[in-house]
């Protein structure tokens, strides 16, 4: 074996940035699921929604990159309420017509965007600091993926703060545990139900701008993040901390595996090392234990 | 002395919360016996332990000699024992005729079961079952219409198209009429002459009509056992009802 | 009495009578060949539709991976037909293994050497692998949106696999046989009717096999753990077992589609294991009605021969269009059009047992005076 220990604690802080990516991507289709069970299809296509709301707003106003984050948080998330009103809230009894009508979404928003802003690619200028690299000591990393680390991080915090330290997230557990019982305590789920989703959306479209940075903007990019989302949630079962734990163990083992293989080949493994996790954690792994008849 | 049923210092926890704790219980051939005791006792779980659907932490379920637990809930059901849940469970979308037709498990192998169109074995039992249920008239009827003494009668029915040795009705009365609570009763009593019953129930007059023998639950343990006037008699059982629960009776 | 006469048995039968005696004559009334072929390769879209309608209306397990099934499938009989092209002595390689470096034939392209055992490869081995993933996923309960997202995972990991394997599979060139498939001495030319036919055949067949499943005791136990697993499991049927085979059977329709995808097409890529080609068979399903067979076929006609035929004139806003009519149907016939046409026929035997007592009242001779009196 020559291989020496430098290259694999990179490896190791390679998974620590893919994990981040997947995470920042998935955050948003995890509160929607956990809270709501709903399994957001169009999820990819709030990521490309925010990607080019950072372009427009980047070329048409002339805002700064990191204050595009919040403009597409904005903008997505009104588009994500806008859904919800018109589609989403009357299938919430129906989990895999969800699926379905939210996907039937994702093909009009990619076909929409395309209409609009035709196939070609977009690019989003980011400020000096963030183009360059950072030194870590044993390697080099773009200081664009470290900044999505610490986003990852902020938002995480966000995301904590609101469901176990306010007053809107004690309903928003409330009616995650029970709709019924907390509905009789006067707590609206519905309006918590579409609360979530906006939020949900919204985290997407944050999402989006700061992948808008990391690759080129495309009508199809959301297809690039979905599938990975999707596994982050299955994986994790629903709550956030499955979700951290579900992305960081991905990363790593992508990272790892890319180590001893190539890239897609790594992506094929993980996937199977999924299959077989799930083979014994069925719901993930923190799922809520299962409901009593 | 043994019986059809023997469970033996059955426990079970959920994390820390122990809802059995050393539950030991015979049942003899063809009676009924009723499960009894307040909200809480670990009545269903006990029926979810013998069933299948929960495991035991530990202890043992013997059914005719065999060990029941570690098994899965199909090959339960394939020992010849059945179960009626607390909340009806029966296929709502299908009809009546529907959901008897598919609880006759005789055949389970699903290859042999892509060959089976008609099954004259299938149609007499149907047909004895539907008249002992009530439901020979309501056999098209898709079973979400039923009114709920019905989906009562269908879900029986349908434990009774298994053929089972060991019934296990959970609550078979609930939200029934008078009327319909006689016709259970005395299709019960007719049940009895093939099959052994264990029914959970809370109604006292109820019980009174139907059980040979009672069991009282409490707080996951065998609390009391006895005939009906015996329990009824006794100091300690009246005690654990006060005050969590109306005594029927 | 008055049932509706769309759950008359005797009924369905003639519909799938007319239905496919139409279908077969086209031929006779259709020579121009470049159609007959377009048409054939619409069965193999109804084809799919009907495995998809199998698995998810009737086992209730929706499955976004069908392309799993139906890519392998058209790679296993692209690959036969290559090997038909090739010579043991002179040629033995592909010519993209060769551009890409291989210097001997894979070992599991050896097999395909044989016609015979390069088709039965090609459909066992994807109803193989159903068999296996089916058995992990349901053995551990894992259902509804969980196993939907899983399949889709398998399926855009079948996708990568392919596209990276470039010297065995040519990667995102895809394989294109020279020659059409020869069956024991005869090319199957893919614009004659005989290819048609074909196709139509396997159509037919196939679908009346999946009615007489639904109708038998299986389909009826499958139906039942749609709705209620944990209560099929109660009566001592093994579900997991159940929902695997309801799976595989439905893996190998689609495995029989992809084969008669690249007899029809001479070509395969990795688009075939495309996660919106897959989705877009649950779509012909949905418009067409889960519930029904012949309805996610005639859904998976309706909705490819508009987006041939209307495409021309919407190309650009073709999926902006599916995309909508798509929610519709999910948002209001969850059944699809099946469904309307359940509820329209429910509707019309109610109102003609409403109707009849007055009608009977009207021939009495005292409600005919007073008719005439009001005249």
């Amino acid at each position: 074996m020559d291989y020496s220990w430098a290259p694999l604690m990179g490896s190791l802080v390679l998974g620590l940035s893919i994990a981040s990516i997947w995470l920042v991507a998935a955050l948003g289709l995890t509160i929607i699921y956990g809270t709501a069970g709903v399994i957001n299809m169009a999820h990819g296509e709030f990521i490309m929604l925010g990607a080019y709301a950072a372009y427009c707003a980047q070329a048409y106003l002339g805002t700064p990159f990191l204050l595009c984050l919040p403009i597409s948080f904005v903008v997505v998330a009104l588009i994500g309420l806008f859904f919800e009103r018109v589609l989403i809230r009357y299938l919430y009894h129906r989990p895999l017509d969800t699926l379905l009508a939210t996907w039937g979404v994702s093909l009009m928003l990619t076909q929409g965007v395309r209409m609009i802003f035709g196939s070609s690619p977009k690019y989003v200028q980011v400020p000096e600091f963030l183009s360059g690299n950072v030194s870590l000591g044993i390697m080099n990393m773009s200081s664009l993926r470290i900044l999505i680390v610490l986003m990852t991080v902020v938002l995480i915090v966000g995301i904590w703060y609101l469901f176990y330290r306010t007053y809107f997230g004690i309903k928003i557990r409330a009616v995650t545990q029970n709709r019924e019982m907390a509905a009789s305590f006067g707590v609206n789920s519905e309006r918590i139900y579409m609360c979530t989703f906006a939020l949900g959306a919204g985290l997407a479209g944050v999402a989006g701008c700061l992948f808008s940075a990391l690759a080129i903007v495309l009508p199809t990019m959301g297809s690039n993040y979905v599938v990975e989302s999707f596994l982050v949630v299955v994986t994790g079962g629903g709550p956030l901390v499955g979700s951290i734990a579900a992305s960081a163990m991905m990363g790593e083992f992508k990272s790892f595996f890319s180590y001893f293989f190539n890239s897609t080949f790594a992506q094929f493994l993980l996937f199977v090392l999924i299959v077989i996790v799930l083979r014994f954690r069925p719901n993930g792994l923190f799922a809520n234990t299962a409901v009593r008849r | 002395m043994g019986g059809v049923l023997e469970i033996r210092d059955l426990h079970k926890s959920f994390d820390s919360h122990h809802v059995i704790q050393g539950f030991s219980m015979d049942v003899v051939e063809q009676t009924l016996s009723c499960l009894i005791g307040p909200n809480g006792a670990g009545k269903t779980t006990l029926m979810d332990l013998i069933s299948g659907r929960l495991k035991p932490s530990s202890g043992s379920v013997r059914f005719r000699g065999d060990e029941l637990s570690g098994l899965s809930e199909s090959d339960i059901a394939r020992r010849g024992v059945g179960r009626k849940f607390q909340v009806p469970a029966v296929f709502k979308e299908l009809t009546v005729r529907e959901n008897l037709e598919i609880a006759f498990s005789r055949e389970v192998n699903p290859f042999r079961n892509m060959l089976k169109f008609r099954d004259k074995a299938m149609l007499a039992k149907l047909e004895e079952v539907s008249v002992l249920v009530n439901l020979e008239n309501r056999l098209s009827i898709v079973a979400g219409l039923l009114s709920h003494g019905e989906t009562q009668w269908l879900e029986i029915g349908m434990t009774l198209m298994q053929e089972p040795q060991l019934l296990l009705l959970d609550e078979p009365i609930a939200g029934m009429t008078e009327a319909e609570v006689d016709q259970t009763a005395k299709l019960l009593r007719e049940v009895r002459q093939h099959s052994t019953l264990i029914v959970v129930e809370h109604d006292m007059g109820f019980v009174r009509r139907v059980a040979d023998m009672v069991t009282v639950m409490h707080m996951g343990t065998h609390f009391a056992e006895g005939k009906i006037d015996e329990i009824e008699a006794n100091q300690n059982v009246r005690e654990i009802y006060l005050g969590t629960e109306e005594d029927a009776a | 009495m008055n049932g509706n006469i769309y759950h008359d048995k005797r009924a369905q039968w003639v519909v799938y009578i007319v239905f496919f005696v139409s279908l077969g004559l086209i031929p006779v009334m259709q020579a121009d060949p470049f159609l007959l072929n377009q048409l054939a390769v619409f069965g193999i879209y109804g084809l799919l539709a009907m495995s998809i309608s199998l698995c998810w209306g009737t086992g209730g397990i929706l499955n976004l991976g069908q392309g799993i099934a139906f890519g392998m499938g058209a790679y296993g009989m692209a690959m036969t037909m290559q090997m038909q092209s090739q010579d043991p002595e002179f040629s033995p390689l592909p010519s993209f293994m060769s551009t890409n470096g291989l210097e001997q034939l894979p070992w599991f392209w050896e097999p395909f050497w044989s016609t015979g055992g390069g088709i039965f490869l090609a459909l066992a081995v994807p109803t193989i692998f159903s068999l296996i993933f089916g058995a992990l996923m349901f053995q551990a309960r894992v259902s509804g949106p969980f196993f939907a997202i899983m399949s889709l995972a398998m399926l855009s990991a079948f996708y990568i696999l392919v596209l990276d394997m470039q010297p065995y599979t040519n990667g995102a060139n895809g394989i294109s046989p020279r020659m059409p498939l020869e069956v024991a001495g005869y090319s199957l030319d893919p614009y004659s009717p005989a290819a048609y036919w074909l196709i139509f055949g396997l159509l037919f067949s196939l679908t009346v096999l999946a009615k007489l499943l639904n109708q038998s005791k299986f389909g009826q136990i499958v139906r039942a753990l749609r709705e209620d697993p944990e209560r099929v499991r109660f009566l001592g049927y093994n579900v997991a077992l159940y929902e695997t085979l309801i799976y595989a059977i439905s893996a190998f329709i689609a495995a029989v589609a992809g084969c008669c995808f690249t007899i029809l097409i001479q070509y395969v890529s990795p688009d075939q294991f495309d996660v919106v080609f897959s989705i877009t068979m649950v779509i012909w399903a949905a418009v067409g009605g889960r519930l029904s067979l012949i309805g996610a076929i005639i859904g998976a006609f309706l909705i490819q021969g508009s987006e041939s035929y209307l495409g021309d004139q919407f190309l650009n806003s073709w999926h902006l269009i599916l995309g909508f009519f798509f929610v519709i149907i999910v948002r209001f016939l969850p059944n699809g059009l099946a469904g309307l046409l359940e509820m329209l026929l429910a509707k019309r035997s109610r109102s003609s047992t409403e109707e009849s007592p007055p009608h009977g009242r009207a021939k009495s001779p005292a409600a005919a005076n007073a008719e005439k009196a009001g005249v």
